[in-house]
C-alpha cells in the first residue's frame, strides 16, 4: 500500500480513486410507476458484470418493487461504471500534494450534517469508511445510515476531482504537443480546486489552524425532529420540480 | 504552536514512563511500553510507523510537520487527561490531509501517548455508575409535610402536659400508641371510609362482619347476604371464600414500621422500592401505614386530646375505624375509656337507662380533659387571627360536621335537642376568644357537676363530643388562616427584597453609564490630542522635505534624515 504514494511520485498515476480501495461511488435515482427508488453505494469495477444483474434482482425482490426495476438498475450501474471505466488508463495529473477541500453539507434521515476538512488525492493509503466511522464513533451518531453516507459523499466527490484532474492531464498533454513547452497550466488551475498546503498553514508556518477557522472546519451535526425533516423534504421535492 | 508547546517542551529526555513537565511539574501516565516517547526527538518508532514523513516525498510531509502534529496532539489531549480526545476534535485545529492525521492520531492512540488514563477513568467511572443509579433526594414529601405542625410547637406544648397530666395513668409511652391524627380523620374521613368500608356487592351495604371473595372475579358479598344465600347472579356458593377483615387490613410489626420509616427516608416516595426494603407489605400496605403514623413525639402529644376524640367519633359513628383504634391504644387508662365510650355507644343504640353511673361518669371526666385542654388551644389559636376568621372557620366546620353526623342523628332517634343544642353551641363559643374561654371552663366545671347531677351530664354529654369535634374543626380553620396571614406577610416581604435588589441593579447599571461616559470624554480628549501630534508631525515632515529640497540634497540620500527625524519625533 505504502508503495503506491512514493511511486506516484516518480511518474504520473493511472487514473483510479484516490483512496485505498478502488471502489465507485454510484448513485440510483430511478422513477417507475408511481415509484421511485433512490439508493447510494460503492461497487468495486473489477467485479464482473454479472454481479450486476444478480444484485438488481435482489434488490428489487428485497425492497418488493416491481420487475421493471431490475433492467433499469442494470442500466443504470452499467452507465456509471462504463463511465468510470473510461477514464481508466489514463494518466491524472501529478503536481506533488493535491490537497482538495471536502465539503460535506447532507442529511440522512434526521441527521443533518456539515463538515469541511483536506482530502490528499495523491494519498492512495485513505480510506472514507474508515473515516465516516471514526465520525460517527466521535460524535455519538447512532443512526446506522449516517457512516455509508458519509463515506459516499466524500467518495463522490474524490472521483470528481479525480475526473477533473484526468481532463488537466490531457489537456496539458495537447498544450505540450502543440507548442512544446510553450505553456505550463500550474495544478491548482488545472486541478480546479485543489490548494496549495503551503499556503493554508498559517504565516508562522504552523500547522495548527486559526482559531476561528477551527468551527469552519468542524463537524456541525444536527438531529432534526420528524416535522422539520418532513418540512425539508417538501422543499426539495418543490426545488426539483421547478428544475424541472 | 510554539506558545502551547512552550510549557510543556522541556521534560526529562529520559526513558522514564512518568515525565515530569519541568514548568509546571505536572505528572503525566503514559504506558511503559511508550517509554521511548520524548518531545525533543522523533524516535525510530515514530519513523518507521509513519513512514511518509520521512521519506522526503512531499513538502508537506516532513519530519517537522509530523512532530508539530505530534505535539499539538498530546498537548490538546493533556489539557484535560480525564476526557477522550476524539480524532474529530483534533482534525478541525489541524491543517492537513485528513486521512494522514487520522493516522497519526490512531498511532498516538495505540501507543497510549493520548487517551491513556482516560479509559482507566472510564472503567472505573462506569463501574461507581452502575453502583450509585439510586437517586436520592432528601427527606420524603410525606415526612416534610408533618414539620409545619411543629411551628405551632409552643401552642401545643402546654397542652401536651396537661393531656398527659389530665389523664391520670397515662404514662408518656402511651402517647406513641395513638389513633390517628384527628385533623387526619377529619380532613381525610371520607376518603379513608371508602377506602376501608368493603361494599357488599349484592345488597351494598359495608361488610363490617366480615366478606366473602368471590374467587372468580373482583366481587365481595356480606356475611349477610352470604348466609341468606344471596350470591348475585351466575355465582355458586362454593366460589366464595370467606374473608378476614382482619387479615385484609394489615397487621404491622414494631419491626416493620421502623423497616418502613428507614426505606421512607432513603427512598422517600419511590413506593416500589420502599416496598421492597419493608418485604413483607405491599406497596399500597406501606402508603396507608405511613399515612396513619402519627409523626414526632410533640405533634404526637399534642393531638392526644384530637385523637380521643377521633375515637369518640368513630364510636359514635361506629364505623370500622373503632376496632382499629383501641388496637393502637394498648394497656393504658384511655384504652379503658374507649373501650367504654364505646360500650356507652352501643348501649345508647339499646336500652340506654342501664348504664352504670362509674361508666359514665369516668367517660365524661376523659371527654371534659381532652375538651379542656382543646377548648384552650382553640382560644390559644383563634387569639392569633381576628374573631370574624375564627367564626368563618367555625361555620364552615360546622357545615361539615352537619354532613358528618346525619348519622349520629339517627341513632340519637327522638332526642334531636342534643344534635341540635351541640351544633349551635360551639358556633357560638368560636365566635370569639372571650366566649370560647368562658365556653371552656363551662366545659371544665362539667365533670365536678357530673358526679352529682349524672343524668344531666348524661344529656349534655353527646353534644359535647359534637362540640369538641366542632372545636377541632375550628382551631384547624383558625390555623390554616392564620397560616395564609403567614403567608402573605412573607410574600410581601419577598416583594419589598425583589424591589430592593431591582433598584440597586439599576443603581449599578446607572454608575457604569456615568463611568462610561467618562472614559469616552477622556477618549475623545485624546482623540484631539492625537490629531493635532499627527498635524504638527505632517508640518514638521513637510517643512523637512521643503528644505531638503531647497538645500539640494539628492532624492536617494534624504530618506535617513527623516527616518531618522522621525524616530526622534516618536
Amino acid at each position: 500500500m505504502k508503495a503506491l504514494p512514493s511511486s506516484s511520485s516518480k511518474g504520473p498515476v493511472k487514473f483510479r480513486m484516490p483512496t485505498r480501495e478502488n471502489l465507485v461511488p454510484i448513485r440510483l435515482d430511478i422513477e417507475l410507476e408511481e415509484q421511485r427508488y433512490k439508493d447510494a453505494f460503492t461497487w468495486n469495477p473489477t467485479d464482473p458484470d454479472s454481479e450486476i444483474t444478480i444484485f438488481a434482482k435482489r434488490t428489487v425482490k428485497d425492497l418488493k418493487l416491481p420487475p421493471p426495476f431490475i433492467m433499469h438498475i442494470v442500466q443504470s450501474i452499467q452507465t456509471q461504471l462504463a463511465e468510470f471505466r473510461s477514464y481508466e488508463g489514463q494518466d491524472m495529473l501529478y503536481t506533488g500534494d493535491k490537497i482538495v477541500p471536502i465539503k460535506l453539507d447532507l442529511r440522512v434521515n434526521n441527521t443533518l450534517i456539515k463538515d469541511q476538512f483536506l482530502w490528499d488525492m495523491n494519498n492512495f493509503d485513505s480510506d472514507p469508511e474508515d473515516f465516516a466511522k471514526t465520525f460517527c464513533d466521535d460524535l455519538g451518531i447512532q443512526d446506522p445510515e449516517v457512516g455509508p453516507a458519509v463515506a459516499f459523499a466524500i467518495r463522490e466527490q474524490l472521483y470528481e476531482t479525480a475526473v477533473q484532474s484526468v481532463a488537466a492531464a490531457r489537456e496539458i498533454r495537447m498544450s505540450k504537443k502543440g507548442r512544446r513547452g510553450a505553456e505550463y497550466v500550474p495544478a491548482s488551475k488545472a486541478g480546479g480546486t485543489s490548494l496549495d498546503l503551503m499556503k493554508l498553514f498559517n504565516n508562522k508556518y504552523s500547522v495548527v489552524r486559526k482559531r476561528k477557522d477551527w468551527d469552519v472546519y468542524g463537524p456541525m451535526v444536527d438531529l432534526l425532529s420528524n416535522e422539520e425533516v418532513d418540512a425539508l423534504e417538501a422543499r426539495e421535492e418543490r426545488n426539483a420540480r421547478s428544475m424541472i | 504552536m510554539s506558545k502551547i508547546m512552550e510549557p510543556t517542551a522541556h521534560s526529562d529526555p529520559n526513558l522514564n514512563p512518568i515525565r515530569p513537565n519541568e514548568p509546571e511539574l505536572d505528572l503525566y501516565t503514559i504506558p511503559s511500553y511508550s517509554s521511548w516517547f520524548s518531545w525533543h526527538d522523533i524516535h525510530e518508532t515514530e519513523r518507521v510507523a509513519l513512514r511518509e514523513f520521512f521519506d522526503g516525498s512531499s513538502i508537506t510531509r516532513t519530519p517537522k510537520i509530523y512532530k508539530e502534529y505530534r505535539d499539538f496532539i498530546i498537548n490538546k489531549y493533556r489539557e484535560d487527561p480525564s476526557r477522550r480526545l476524539t480524532f474529530t476534535e483534533i482534525r478541525k485545529s489541524l491543517v492537513g490531509d485528513v486521512s494522514l492525521l487520522n493516522k497519526v492520531f490512531l498511532f498516538l492512540n495505540n501507543w497510549g501517548l493520548i487517551n491513556f488514563s482516560c479509559e482507566k477513568n472510564e472503567e472505573i467511572g462506569l463501574g461507581s455508575g452502575n453502583v450509585d443509579v439510586r437517586v436520592e433526594d432528601g427527606a420524603p414529601n410525606g415526612v416534610r409535610i408533618v414539620e409545619m405542625p411543629d411551628k405551632l410547637k409552643p401552642i401545643s406544648v402546654g397542652s401536651v402536659q396537661s393531656s398527659a397530666e389530665g389523664s391520670g395513668g397515662g404514662g408518656s409511652g402511651s402517647g406513641l400508641k395513638l389513633p390517628p391524627l384527628a385533623s387526619y380523620s377529619d380532613v381525610f374521613g371520607e376518603l379513608v371510609g371508602k377506602k376501608k368500608e368493603v361494599v357488599c356487592g349484592n345488597c351494598g351495604g359495608s361488610c363490617d362482619s366480615g366478606q366473602y371473595e368471590y374467587s372468580k372475579g373482583d366481587y365481595l358479598i356480606c356475611q349477610k347476604c352470604f348466609n341468606d344465600g344471596s350470591y348475585g347472579e351466575n355465582k355458586s356458593k362454593d366460589d366464595f371464600k370467606l374473608k378476614d377483615s382482619a387479615s385484609n387490613a394489615a397487621v404491622w410489626t414494631e419491626e416493620e414500621t421502623l423497616r418502613l420509616l428507614e426505606s421512607v427516608s432513603r427512598h422517600g416516595n419511590d413506593w416500589d422500592l420502599v416496598a421492597q426494603n419493608v418485604k413483607t407489605k405491599t406497596k399500597l400496605d406501606c402508603i396507608s401505614k405511613l399515612i396513619e403514623l402519627p409523626f414526632g413525639d410533640l405533634l404526637l402529644s399534642s393531638t392526644y386530646g384530637k385523637g380521643n376524640s377521633s375515637g369518640q367519633i368513630g364510636s359514635t359513628n361506629n364505623s370500622i375505624q373503632v376496632p382499629a383504634a383501641p388496637s393502637e391504644h394498648q394497656d393504658d387508662t384511655k384504652h379503658e375509656d374507649q373501650l367504654h365510650e364505646q360500650m356507652n355507644a352501643n348501649e345508647e343504640k339499646g336500652d340506654v337507662m342501664d348504664d352504670g353511673p362509674l361508666l359514665k361518669r369516668r367517660r365524661i371526666t376523659s371527654v371534659s380533659d381532652a375538651g379542656g385542654s382543646l377548648m384552650k388551644q382553640v382560644a390559644l389559636i383563634s387569639t392569633m387571627v381576628g374573631p370574624d376568621i375564627t367564626a368563618a372557620a367555625a361555620e364552615a366546620a360546622v357545615a361539615a360536621l352537619c354532613d358528618e353526623t346525619a348519622c349520629p342523628r339517627e341513632i340519637f332517634d327522638g332526642e334531636e335537642d342534643f344534635p341540635s343544642n351541640g351544633f349551635s353551641s360551639p358556633s357560638f363559643h368560636s365566635k370569639s376568644k372571650r366566649v370560647d374561654e368562658v365556653d371552656a371552663s363551662e366545659v371544665k366545671q362539667t365533670p365536678t357537676q357530673s358526679g352529682t347531677e349524672e343524668a344531666s351530664a348524661w344529656q349534655n354529654d353527646i353534644p359535647l363530643s359534637l362540640r369538641l369535634r366542632a372545636a377541632v374543626a375550628t382551631t384547624l380553620g383558625a390555623a390554616a388562616a392564620h397560616a395564609k396571614l403567614l403567608a402573605d406577610q412573607e410574600d410581601r416581604e419577598v416583594e419589598n427584597l425583589m424591589a430592593t435588589i431591582v433598584e440597586t441593579q439599576l443603581k449599578k447599571l446607572h454608575h457604569k453609564i456615568k463611568h462610561f461616559d467618562d472614559l469616552e470624554l477622556i477618549m475623545e480628549k485624546e482623540y484631539a490630542e492625537f490629531d493635532e501630534l499627527t498635524e504638527s508631525l505632517t508640518e514638521e515632515r513637510i517643512d523637512v522635505l521643503q528644505r531638503a529640497i531647497r538645500a539640494g540634497i539628492s532624492k536617494s540620500r534624504d530618506h535617513a534624515p527623516i527616518k531618522f527625524h522621525m524616530s526622534n519625533v516618536v
